[in-house]
């Protein structure tokens, strides 16, 4: 069996809403190679989750999760409970058993 | 029956009366206790300012003691943090779900002013989670009917309600009196509109946010004081989120509803860390750089580590801050919990709700018509027309084909919800694969079900 990498990946505050109600769901990425034969990168990283992730999970209105290449504002990712800006965002290449949470901020009171 | 609309009429007159007197007995009582404990308070501590000169021999008056003992009891807070607690002065902004709890606790404690802001009136939808506001309260000030449960809660303290809209032209005014203030709003642009103004008043913001079965809490732009200077430590709210949210990913709790304990439990967190940025805690102790998420649903707190300050942040960086500017236009939306008018469809795609009645009334005349309701489940349990089918919009990227297919079984379709905005998205997305002739059967309820009670079925649940 080809290598695969297990990763979680966690919705909240109301993204979960864009992934048919899933809060939280246990990947296992293929080699990105297979997946995308012509990445510049040899491993995963949070650029290609994003695209697997929209390609695999996501159900509707892309637009009220990812702007350009990168998550819309407002959505806040964490890397094993820390703020992506604190792993180098896109670039962070995932590590076996992450935590990835993609939380939408709230606004209500 | 005419007896108990007599008696009801009597009570509500002999309430008003009641209020008025307790109203006037407060502010008697206040205004005494405002020169007694600031006499009392003052002779025996220091500004909670002035840090470094702290009293240690700091006491408080009998009174106080007594009213405050379970707490002075914690090594935690003690003497001096209680004298601190009662001169600090606390601004909380929105007296809705968080705000109330907040304030409860706050006013408990002896926060020695408590300064509340909202410029809305109370609606029966509230009162499930808006403790301060009574039934009695219906349609009379937030702000104000706070302050008055407020004020029963603690007669010593000082609560001013401000009944306004908090805006870039009146904010500095009103926060300038405060040491700290919580964000206890329901909206993008006073969010963004409190953190700005903290930070050019350099106090700390405590923001906490709630909707559904979630919550969020984090202290923005606090500053740490040693030797004479003050450095930020952790974030502001611009330096975790620079771009505002697209206005429909945004949601209210009167769109996608709220579980009452829920703002109660981030509000009460709210007070808590006030209290202990009150008496003096640190970045060590307090939700500085780390973000509180709170899931009712599964029962989970979870503190995640947010992004440090941006040096180059356009509020609290280092050429940053310095004014407001106008948040509703920044934000592309206004700055209350407002809902969307939406016009998508054309107005010959429309029909209102007595039209829709006649329709419903006259299938021999004007054919049969499918009454597709497109609110989700739970709402469509709680009150549906008679007759209607229920598609929910949020299953239609599962389903659209099998609701196309159901409406050419009939003559007609109009498509109904809460307002008539997501009638009109699902209407168009039926348009678009419809031919040209048919174009003219499908159609939308112009206000929704608000719009059908109001005219048609005055027994139909407005919510």
């Amino acid at each position: 069996m080809a290598e695969t990498l297990t990763v979680e990946v966690m919705f909240g505050g109301g993204a979960e809403l864009l992934f048919n109600k899933v809060k939280r769901k246990e990947i296992a990425l293929p080699p990105l190679k297979t997946f995308l034969p012509d990445s510049q990168n040899q491993n995963w990283t949070l650029k290609e989750l994003l695209i697997w992730l929209k390609d695999n999970l996501l159900v509707e209105r892309e637009e009220l999760f990812l702007k350009d290449d990168s998550v819309r504002p407002g959505i806040l990712v964490l890397i094993n409970e820390e703020d992506w800006e604190l792993h180098g965002q896109l670039n962070y290449e995932l590590k076996e058993n992450d935590k990835i949470m993609f939380i939408s901020t709230l606004h209500g009171g | 029956m005419d007896r108990v609309s007599v008696l009801e009429t009597e009570i509500s007159e002999l309430r008003r009366i009641l209020k008025e007197k307790e109203n006037e007995l407060q502010e008697l009582k206040s205004l005494i206790s405002d020169q007694q404990s600031s006499k009392e308070l003052n002779n025996h501590s220091q500004p909670i300012s002035d840090a470094s000169k702290s009293s240690v021999d700091a006491c408080l008056p009998k009174w106080a003691i007594e009213r405050y003992s379970r707490q002075i009891l914690l090594s935690d807070i003690g003497v001096e943090g209680q004298v601190k607690i009662c001169s600090a002065k606390v601004l909380i902004v929105g007296a809705g779900g968080l705000g109330c709890p907040a304030a409860m606790y706050l006013a408990g404690a002896g926060i020695g002013e408590i300064g509340i802001v909202d410029y809305d009136a109370v609606d029966l939808t509230n009162v499930h989670r808006q403790l301060l506001h009574h039934e009695s309260n219906e349609n009379t000030s937030k702000a104000f009917s706070a302050a008055e449960s407020l004020r029963c809660i603690n007669s010593k303290i000082k609560i001013t309600p401000y009944n306004v809209q908090l805006d870039s032209k009146n904010a500095q005014q009103i926060a300038s009196a405060y040491d700290l203030v919580l964000d206890c709003s329901d909206n993008v642009p006073t969010r963004y509109l409190l953190n700005d103004l903290c930070v050019m008043l350099k106090i700390p913001l405590i923001s906490g946010s709630a909707l559904k079965m979630e919550g969020q809490l984090t202290i923005y732009g606090y500053r740490r004081q040693d030797h004479h200077q003050e450095t930020y430590i952790g974030p502001c709210y611009r330096c975790v989120f620079p771009t505002p949210p697209p206005p429909a990913a945004v949601g209210s709790c009167s769109a996608h509803g709220v579980a009452g304990p829920v703002p109660g439990t981030v509000g009460t967190l709210q007070a808590l860390e006030a209290i202990k940025y009150v008496i003096g805690r640190t970045e060590r102790h307090l939700l500085v750089g780390r973000m509180l998420l709170f899931d009712g649903e599964d029962a989970t707190f979870r503190a995640v580590k947010l992004r440090p300050r941006r040096p180059a942040c356009v509020a609290c960086g280092d050429r940053g801050g310095g004014r407001l500017i106008d948040y509703e236009q920044f934000c592309n939306a206004p700055a209350k919990e407002k809902d969307l008018d939406l016009e998508v469809l054309p107005p010959e795609n429309r029909v209102s709700a007595n039209e829709l009645n006649v329709m419903m009334n006259n299938e021999e005349r004007g054919g049969r018509h499918l009454v597709v309701d497109v609110r989700n489940e739970q709402e469509y349990a709680m009150c549906h027309i008679q007759g209607s089918v229920n598609y929910p919009v949020e299953n239609l990227h599962r389903n659209l084909e099998e609701l196309i297919e159901k409406t050419k079984e009939f003559d007609g379709v109009v498509f109904v919800c809460r307002r008539g905005n997501d009638s009109q998205v699902v209407a168009k997305k039926v348009l678009d694969v419809t031919d040209k002739e048919r174009w003219s059967k499908v159609k939308d309820l112009v206000g929704g079900l608000h719009s059908w009670s109001k005219n048609v079925d005055p027994d139909f649940p407005v919510y």
